[in-house]
């Protein structure tokens, strides 16, 4: 059993030439074809991830009219924009975007189940699923965004949006001082999953 | 419109103890070998060649065996390399590579990277 996870010296280069061996191995039997790997990683970096969110974020801070009609009719919205199909899809259809204003900070939990906005924010940190998180989110947020180096101040309302098999919400964060000159895909750099579920704030680069 | 299989392999895995390292909302790869690990066991799950959640079960035991011999120092854990000793498990077991063409492939591997 020891001997099983003994580490060798040179333990990177030998996973890499198994994967390498297995691969080509997999693809001379015509199991897999030399582009699988690409296509099924696709999906993940560039059709569903934290990059839509970012871009219906930075278009809403450049578009006010675009930014009111994300908050009245989210997948609408959403629709307007260029982005990959199946955004309305299982996950997509039912999201309702809230927006961060002056006096307004905005916090999505989801005490009960996976409801997590996946095309849009990506995948869920590891800390969203612990139950601790869950209940303390819900019962005092503050103390939580404190911990999460975001104190709100006591003058500044904090709502709590606790996500369900019908509604999954994302957060619209304020557009950081200071991004003026920025474009629209500079500005979406500075959109983090986090300041998408209001545990942190956009900050400009 | 149905939800995208990949989307169901990786949620299946969210909170569980396989849940697979990420950041900022993507999956996080240290090198290129834990990509293709990845890409080719959710593609064979996608292809009906095994079961996911048959091989979620090869990983949990995997990841299970490393921390039970593993108790306190955990400074050389990679996930991927127990991801990769699953796959390789999972691809014989279904009979899409014999043992002895793991054998080559171990043997090979030996080889290169010395």
């Amino acid at each position: 059993m020891s001997e099983r996870f003994k580490y060798r010296e040179d333990r990177e280069a030998y996973s890499a030439a198994r994967v390498r061996a297995l691969e080509a191995l997999l693809i001379k039997k015509g199991i897999i074809t030399d582009r699988t790997v690409d296509t099924v990683l696709e999906f993940f970096e560039t059709k569903m991830g934290p990059f839509n969110g970012a871009k219906i974020v930075a278009r809403a801070w450049v578009d006010p009219a675009f930014r009111e009609r994300l908050i009245a009719d989210t997948p609408k919205a959403i629709a307007e924009l260029d982005l990959p199909d199946g955004m309305a899809g299982a996950e997509g259809e039912h999201m309702r975007a809230v927006a961060n204003a002056p006096g307004v900070h905005n916090l999505i939990i989801c005490t009960l189940c996976s409801c997590y906005p996946w095309p849009v924010l990506g995948l869920p940190p590891y800390w969203y699923k612990d139950p601790t998180f869950r209940s303390r989110a819900a019962r005092e947020p503050r103390a939580v965004l404190a911990e999460f180096g975001l104190p709100i101040a006591e003058d500044i309302e904090v709502k709590v949006w606790d996500s369900s098999a019908q509604i999954r919400w994302f957060v619209v964060p304020e557009r950081p001082a200071g991004t003026e000159g920025l474009s629209e895909s500079e500005l979406e750099t500075l959109v983090t999953p986090e300041a998408m579920m209001g545990v942190a704030v956009a900050k400009a680069a | 419109m149905l939800t995208q299989f990949e989307h169901f392999a990786v949620t299946e895995m969210m909170g569980s103890a396989d849940s697979p390292p990420r950041a900022n909302g993507t999956l996080c790869f240290g090198s290129d070998w834990e990509r293709t690990s990845f890409g080719i066991a959710l593609a064979l799950a996608k292809e009906g060649y095994f079961e996911w959640d048959d091989f979620r079960d090869e990983l949990i035991a995997s990841i299970k065996a490393w921390e039970d011999a593993n108790p306190s120092d955990h400074s050389s854990w990679n996930y991927y390399e127990q991801f990769l000793t699953a796959l390789e498990s999972a691809v014989v077991k279904t009979n899409l590579l014999t043992a002895s063409e793991m054998r080559e492939i171990f043997d090979l591997s030996n080889q290169t990277s010395q």
